[in-house]
């Protein structure tokens, strides 16, 4: 599977390097604005990585060209979820610098705080690629990126919200670190219950 | 050993069905699956490659069932398809190095060899290639793993005259180990008919024939003659037969033409057109 990452590598470099200059963009954003917006986009965005290198590679043919090559279906599958969940971290951990030096020149850090944050922000970055990703094994690129893309419009408005109730007038009534593990522990099930699926459909799929 | 057989194999889509074909491609030998677009031939190297699943039949390669363990036998299987499907920004050292993960064999010198021999850029990305050379920077992977069985869809297409002929030279070459085995499919029937040590003829998904080539090209030849003249030959001479304004053609065994009648030489691709629509079967 090495050569399948290796490839991925290549065209992330090629394709994606501006996500990561737009992350740290947003990353300096993040440190002066008090807005969740400038945390949350990014993130979200790197979710959309592992759906845009599958673009390229159907308009490449590499999707029939790696079905010749001495990789199981699955390998090609898993090769996909590493690349994405490698990005995302990448994100996930600029983000998380970000919001601890705001908090930090802010005087508000709060580990409480911190970790909801960094919570939802690894729920939203794995549950987006989580849901797309299967779409698009089965049912191809463009099809599976229309479902991505109304799936980030609501991901980023619940999110946004949940962030508000946590700090809003129900934060004495939840319990955010019980629940936001709890839904963490949900997001990284999906994730693999996503790459089960994926699989199952690109085996079934002709190519 | 053969290095793929083929038996009963049978796929239908809307519209097409590849019926009931049976193949055999003997080790050290090169096998040119001929037809015309839609004919089947990219389904049948489908089918072999495990790509598409087939609905019934068997396909044995390197001595192993395809449904069983496919990536194992993809070692020893060089594949070039119609679009050579090498991502778009990859430059060709950065293909050697991701091949380089990809097959346990991988030979660097080889390929380092023939992508010099080819004379294929190192800087330029694959997407600023020409089809010729796309094509052979994907003949030049297919070679540089110690394939034993090269699986080669259209190949041949996209290339200068020149560079075929070279191309064709080095196919030839791979087969002179007789470990080594060749299914090639092709439009340029010029170039199997060069290559091949055996011919198939695909037509709507039907095999209509598979037999050395040798032997064909020895017992077929070509009587242009009249009207006439045609309906004085045997009728187990003729294979298959046309007349046009001018006279008749007619493809007939060499061995049962009666004295008089002068054979001309029968090529593969006016034996494959006369059996798809040149003439009708006697």
């Amino acid at each position: 599977m090495k050569g399948l990452l290796l490839k991925d590598w290549y065209m992330v470099w090629k394709y994606c390097k501006y996500y990561f200059l737009l992350g740290i963009v947003f990353f300096a954003f993040s440190i002066v604005e008090d807005n969740m917006f400038f945390v949350f986009y990014p993130c979200l965005l790197c979710g959309i990585i592992p759906a845009n290198l599958l673009g390229y590679d159907e308009r490449s043919r590499w999707m029939q060209y790696s079905g010749t090559l001495p990789y199981t279906r699955a390998q090609i599958v898993s090769a996909k979820y590493l690349i994405g969940l490698f990005a995302q971290t990448a994100m996930l951990f600029l983000m998380g610098i970000a919001q601890g030096i705001r908090m930090g020149m802010n005087g508000s850090f709060r580990g409480n705080d911190f970790l909801v944050i960094m919570l939802l922000l690894l729920i939203a970055s794995t549950i987006t690629s989580s849901i797309s990703l299967p779409f698009i094994f089965r049912l191809g690129v463009e099809k599976g990126r229309a479902a991505y893309y109304v799936l980030v419009g609501l991901i980023c408005g619940i999110s946004v919200m949940m962030t508000g109730l946590f700090r809003g007038p129900f934060r004495t009534v939840i319990r955010p670190n019980l629940v936001l593990v709890l839904l963490a522990v949900a997001g990284v099930g999906i994730y693999a219950l996503s790459w089960y699926l994926s699989v199952v459909f690109y085996r079934k799929r002709e190519l | 050993m053969n290095a793929l057989e083929i038996k009963n194999l049978t796929k239908s889509y809307p519209g097409f069905t590849l019926d009931n074909l049976n193949l055999t491609l003997p080790s050290g030998c090169i096998l040119g699956l001929i037809g015309e677009n839609g004919a089947g031939k990219s389904t049948t190297i489908k089918l072999i490659l495990d790509m598409i699943h087939k609905d019934s039949g068997t396909i044995t390669i390197l001595g192993r069932d395809n449904g069983d363990g496919m990536e194992v036998a993809k070692e020893e299987i060089g594949v070039v398809l119609d679009e050579a499907g090498i991502p778009e920004c990859l430059t060709v050292p950065q293909v050697g190095k991701v091949m380089k993960h990809t097959f346990r064999n991988w030979d660097a010198a080889e390929y380092a060899r023939l992508t010099k021999k080819l004379g294929l850029p190192e800087k330029k990305p694959f997407k600023d290639f020409s089809r010729g050379m796309k094509m052979k920077l994907a003949i030049a992977v297919a070679m540089s793993h110690n394939s034993k069985l090269l699986i080669l869809d259209e190949a041949t297409s996209g290339l200068d005259p020149v560079v075929r002929d070279e191309v064709v030279e080095m196919f030839s070459d791979f087969t002179r180990d007789e470990n080594h085995s060749i299914l090639i499919s092709s439009h340029i029937v010029s170039d199997l008919e060069k290559l091949c040590d055996y011919v198939a003829f695909l037509h709507k998904g039907k095999l209509l024939l598979c037999e050395e080539k040798d032997r064909l090209l020895a017992e077929y030849g070509l009587i242009h003659c009249t009207a006439e003249e045609l309906k004085q030959l045997p009728a187990e001479t003729v294979r298959y037969a046309k007349e046009n304004p001018y006279g008749a053609e007619a493809m007939v065994r060499r061995s049962a033409v009666p004295d008089g009648f002068s054979v001309s030489p029968v090529s593969i691709e006016e034996m494959f057109v006369f059996m798809v629509k040149g003439g009708a079967a006697v």
